[in-house]
């Protein structure tokens, strides 16, 4: 009875997490069966057709880099900063779970009401009109919590014994973060980065209002009222009218362009994040 | 923090940081709670309990939007609880050490996964699916509150279960040990050992997919069928499932936020919209993670 009961549970719970791996395969699998067909050199290097749903995707891929590339360098010292001010080397406890919660309240918020935050005050207050820099920074702040904690937990594993050999060397806190904290956390920062910008490629909602266009953009001369194209964005666009058999091909490539993207940054996140958790629990 | 006569540049970039983030937060709150001021003296009580949204007529109810998010966060969960927490389980407490890998790699890259590509396949496969499914009670067709909590579950399920894993696998090593020894089963230490210990941490995991689902849009946008005053007679019964709605994500995502910009009434209501969802979110994941801290302040926290 034991017995049965013990081996149930095991087929049971074993079910589950089958059909959970079973779901990602089935996603990938799907947009890569779909998508592959119609994928070719010109998609990748050709500009957008006349009509709806044909043509290259050069532009929607430089578009997502640029916007991916801006929320990097937006989110990068946000993180820095962020972390440090949760470094319990540096920072007295009642301070750091303040800023902890912060991170994860700001965590917390729908991207879409970042958008929209980002509308009001970049696109209309400042009077930028939908412009790269709004969508690459309201992408920024979005991932900036991703990246922080990959940082944060990092900073905290650090062997306390390098932090006092630097303060016994006379360092000061500028040049020990400088020469020991930052060098020695650079995993956490490359794999949180990672992680974030998989996620900046892939979001739309924050670009709804802030950034993207569904054509008639190509390399954005400045800031006001310079629109990009997005990948997610059209793909957005496309599904809402998926009548057309020729336009459906072109979007399961667009797809698969996009999962592309973002699984690769998420997979080159992996050995990073594999070794530093393996450090945690052994070192 | 030691006073230091010096520049400081670590004190400086984490007090910018930290400034920033702090006037993004509250310049959030501040800016919608004042934009919707319109909004509440225009109609009072009746925006939160109005179930009409007309803004030709300035009539702006959310009722019919709350309810819609909470019918599409409420099937992702009870749909995607049960099945992050057995494979959590198995993860946790089944599987050695060694190959947990294999389950935790493919369900991090699920997490991954853009919303967007997640709303097409809902377009393109579950929407037909779901209307097939459907198809002895004659639906309008496939694109329903059912269809966008079917899709939430599955972009929620990589959340819960990493959260649900953590919490399992802060149940001391120890414990388990001492559980085997008295001669317990596998299943029976799970259940009698480790799961009441990691309730606090499993319950916060289901709170912070409930936010997670709540704030989702793109995907929801697509499968929703995005209809408005869709008021159920009966709030219960389960036949606005089958049919479309609009959710607090979906009626923000969509146009109307660009056409009301400008008018201070109508924006005012798409503005008390962005306020309430983030007040819902945020509620639920604030509660989440005091929930996961005092589960795991059993522990140690140096």
């Amino acid at each position: 009875m034991r017995r049965a009961a013990d081996r149930l549970f095991r087929v049971a719970t074993g079910a589950c997490a089958v059909a959970a791996c079973a779901v990602l395969v089935g996603i990938v699998g799907t947009i890569l069966w779909k998508g592959l067909p119609a994928l070719d050199w010109d998609l990748l290097t050709a500009a957008a057709g006349e009509t709806f749903g044909t043509g290259g995707l050069a532009y929607q891929i430089l578009g997502t880099l640029l916007l991916v590339a801006t929320a990097f360098a937006v989110a990068t010292p946000l993180a820095v900063g962020l972390a440090l001010a949760q470094a319990s080397y540096f920072v007295r406890r009642s301070a750091r779970e303040r800023v902890r919660l912060l991170v994860q309240t700001l965590n917390g918020v729908p991207s879409v009401v970042l958008g929209i935050l980002g509308f009001v005050v970049l696109v209309r207050y400042f009077a930028w009109g939908k412009s790269w820099l709004a969508g690459g920074l309201v992408l920024g702040v979005m991932i900036a919590p991703t990246m922080t904690v990959a940082l944060a937990e990092r900073v905290e594993a650090l062997p306390r014994r390098y932090l006092d050999a630097a303060r016994g060397l006379g360092l000061t806190r500028g040049q020990t973060v400088r020469s020991v904290v930052l060098p020695q956390t650079r995993s956490g920062l490359v794999s949180g980065a990672l992680l974030g910008l998989a996620r900046a490629a892939g979001e739309t909602a924050p670009l709804l209002f802030t950034a993207a266009v569904f054509s008639g953009a190509t390399i954005p001369g400045g800031i006001r009222e310079s629109p990009v194209l997005a990948l997610p964005y059209h793909v957005f666009v496309l599904a809402q009218d998926t009548a057309d058999a020729a336009a459906r091909a072109h979007l399961w490539a667009a797809a698969f362009v996009l999962l592309a993207i973002v699984l690769g940054l998420a997979l080159a996140a992996l050995p990073l994040r594999l070794r530093s958790s393996e450090e945690a629990r052994h070192g | 923090m030691r006073r230091l006569r010096r520049f400081d540049p670590v004190r400086w970039m984490a007090l910018v940081a930290t400034l920033f983030v702090v006037a993004v937060a509250a310049g959030l709150v501040a800016i919608f709670a004042v934009h919707s001021l319109p909004v509440w003296r225009h109609s009072g009580s009746d925006y939160l309990t109005g179930t009409e949204w007309f803004y030709r007529a300035a009539r702006f109810g959310v009722l019919p939007m709350l309810y819609g998010t909470l019918v599409v966060s409420g099937i992702a969960i009870a749909l995607a609880g049960p099945l992050a927490l057995g494979a959590a389980l198995f993860t946790a407490e089944v599987v050695p050490e060694r190959r947990r890998l294999w389950i935790k790699v493919p369900i991090e890259l699920l997490a991954g996964v853009p919303s967007v590509v997640y709303g097409l396949l809902g377009v393109l496969l579950l929407r037909d699916w779901v209307y097939r499914l459907l198809e002895p009670f004659e639906p309008l067709s496939g694109d329903t509150l059912l269809t966008g909590g079917v899709l939430l579950a599955v972009m929620i399920l990589p959340t819960v279960m990493t959260l649900a894993d953590d919490a399992l696998r802060g149940v001391p090593a120890a414990q388990r040990r001492a559980a085997r020894g008295l001669g317990l089963t596998t299943a029976q230490t799970a259940v009698s050992v480790s799961l009441p210990q990691a309730l606090p941490g499993i319950g916060a995991a289901l709170l912070l997919g409930l936010g997670r689902a709540m704030g989702e849009t793109i995907a929801v946008f697509l499968v929703v069928g995005r209809r408005d005053n869709q008021w159920p007679e009966s709030v219960l019964s389960p036949e606005a499932w089958v049919a479309a709605g609009q959710t607090l994500t979906s009626k923000l995502g969509g146009s109307e936020t660009f056409i009301a910009y400008g008018d201070p009434l109508h924006w005012g209501a798409i503005a008390g919209l962005a306020l309430a969802l983030t007040l819902l979110v945020a509620a639920s994941s604030l509660v989440g993670s005091r929930l996961a801290r005092r589960g795991a302040s059993g522990g140690s926290d140096a």
